[in-house]
């Protein structure tokens, strides 16, 4: 695995509003396959980092590559281009659209797509997150939950090669919980790789096999599990001691 | 129902070619401004409407257009057709510029910005008085040498068709589909792959260029071009056309011009108290009817036309 380049690559990643840096050199390496997990306390920098990564923001500092290529200044549609798909922390939808002109905007972004192709993958993935009967209604009209899988559904149809959820499992039902919980662990047995953002630390340890922590716009934490669980900075972060 | 969209708009299009056999020059005269106007609005309902980007500076365009191709024929002889081709690439051009130049701005920093673009023309139109003839106006060639408007209808009967067609044809393609999604939401659009930045910049360039189409057609008809054309009035008058008949729908739009500007000459014996009824229509229609009237009032009567079983077919799968 470590012989190819990861993924995606930050490398003394800085972002600063003002005199505060949200983001403070932080160094991050996402490989193909994996499932990781991004936590830590409000205003640690989690979303910063994803909207750096994902062209959402302009890095002020440090650089980000994907797959070994450096990617200076591209802007977020280029980003998705490159199979680096998101999800954002309050669900962004075109609202006055249908759900499925809602799956084909990324569809038919991508170069040289078919249009009867691309239909057809919207449906394949309606079918799989359960909103196949609700592909004519306005995106506005689906309850919080269904807007929330409507947009992983957006975002699988870029075919991504990485996805950033920015808490996919804020404000949903426990039900809710577990069908994203196991669209995800089906999505990465099928080679996706994921990394996650989430407050609800049950959900983020039933799914992640690496866990990253940052606290402070700094990386304080970065490994399996059960280590990250022991770790004195962690336990300090989240205690506020 | 698609059939009946298709019946409609011919049967609108034969309409339209034998309306001059029917009604008076001056009446003519009304249709064709008519009909420029409609160009504008739907061009106007294509950048606001469908791209969201709510700009005031169209009348400048409609300037652009209409000045170069004047400028061209009398300052350097250049046949007046091909006058009003460089109109229109100009305007397209600009339009690209400005949309390039607001590429951050949204709402009422984007409408502030392109109604001072527009104000900023007209005043320099007003100002350069040996090359635009000022405030006086300039004499643009007439186009047609006929005793009759009957050519210009034809011409911009023809113009509006290709123009709308033209539209339409976008709006159905995935660029049409793109410009909604930036309309709904510029981050979720570019975080969907869609290159925000060309989009804006075509969407203005395409509503610009449509918007020097009617001004380059306006000066060689009307055979005098004043700053005026540039002015805020105007493109309140197109505004409120694109608005009552629906600003997210083209033919709701070219209705809409059209129906406002006959209304406009038909109540001109009420002075500027039409102004005020024009007011009360548009607030109405704000308030009450978002959508605009006509094009859902179409909407209601295209469904009230279609077979019980074909209703009730929708609905289910609705």
């Amino acid at each position: 695995m470590e012989s190819t380049p990861p993924l995606i690559e930050a490398a003394g990643l800085a972002k600063h509003f003002g005199g505060i840096f949200a983001v403070d050199h932080l160094d991050l390496a996402v490989h193909e396959g994996e499932l990781v997990g991004l936590i830590g306390p409000n205003g640690s920098g989690k979303t910063t980092t994803i909207n750096l990564l994902t062209g959402h923001l302009k890095i002020d500092g440090g650089h980000v590559r994907v797959r070994g290529q450096t990617v200076a200044g591209l802007p977020a549609s280029g980003f998705a281009g490159l199979g680096v798909g998101r999800t954002f922390q309050i669900t962004q939808l075109f609202s006055r659209m249908s759900v499925i002109e809602n799956m084909l905007v990324p569809g038919l972004a991508r170069p040289g797509a078919h249009k009867a192709h691309v239909i057809r993958e919207a449906r394949r993935h309606l079918e799989f997150l359960g909103l196949a009967a609700l592909e004519k209604l306005a995106a506005k009209n689906l309850s919080g939950g269904q807007q929330k899988l409507l947009e992983l559904g957006r975002a699988l149809m870029l075919e991504p090669k990485i996805l950033f959820l920015d808490e996919p499992f804020a404000g949903v039902n426990p039900y809710l919980r577990d069908e994203i919980i196991r669209f995800v662990q089906t999505l990465h047995s099928e080679g996706r790789t994921f990394v996650i953002v989430d407050h609800d630390l049950d959900a983020i340890q039933r799914l992640v096999h690496r866990l990253v922590v940052m606290s402070r716009g700094r990386k304080i934490a970065d490994g399996p599990l059960a280590a990250v669980r022991e770790n004195q900075d962690v336990i300090k972060a989240y205690s506020g001691t | 129902m698609r059939r009946l969209d298709l019946a409609s708009a011919a049967l609108l299009a034969i309409l339209a070619v034998i309306f001059p056999f029917f009604v008076n020059a001056y009446w003519l005269h009304v249709m064709i401004i008519g009909m420029m106007f409609a160009i504008m609005a739907a061009s106007w309902s294509l950048l606001a409407g469908y791209a969201g980007q709510f700009s005031f500076g169209h009348m400048g365009f409609v300037a652009v257009g209409g000045y170069t191709a004047g400028l061209l024929a009398t300052g350097l002889n250049l046949p007046l057709p091909l006058g009003m081709l460089a109109g229109v690439l100009l305007s397209a051009l600009l339009g690209g510029v400005i949309g390039w130049t607001c590429l951050r701005m949204s709402g009422p920093y984007l409408a502030i910005f392109t109604m001072a673009f527009s104000e900023v023309l007209r005043i320099i139109i007003v100002t350069e008085v040996e090359v635009t003839g000022g405030a006086g106006g300039m004499n643009v060639p007439q186009l047609f040498h006929a005793r009759t408007d009957l050519p210009y209808y034809y011409l911009i009967l023809a113009l509006l068709m290709v123009s709308v067609g033209g539209m339409m044809a976008v709006v159905a393609s995935r660029w049409g589909l793109f410009f909604r999604a930036i309309r709904e939401n510029e981050q979720a659009a570019a975080a969907a792959g869609v290159k925000v930045t060309r989009f804006r910049i075509i969407a203005f360039a395409i509503a610009s260029s449509l918007a020097g189409l009617a001004g380059a057609f306006y000066a060689p008809y009307i055979g005098i071009l004043t700053p005026d054309v540039a002015s805020q009035d105007q493109m309140g008058l197109v505004v409120a056309m694109a608005i009552v008949g629906g600003m997210e729908s083209l033919p709701g739009a070219v209705a809409g011009a059209i129906v406002v500007e006959f209304l406009v000459e038909a109540l001109r014996s009420y002075g500027q108290w039409r102004l005020v009824l024009f007011g009360a229509l548009l607030l109405f229609t704000m308030r009450f009817a978002r959508n605009g009237l006509i094009a859902p009032g179409w909407l209601r009567l295209r469904n009230l036309a279609a077979p019980r079983g074909a209703r009730l077919a929708k609905e289910a799968a609705d």
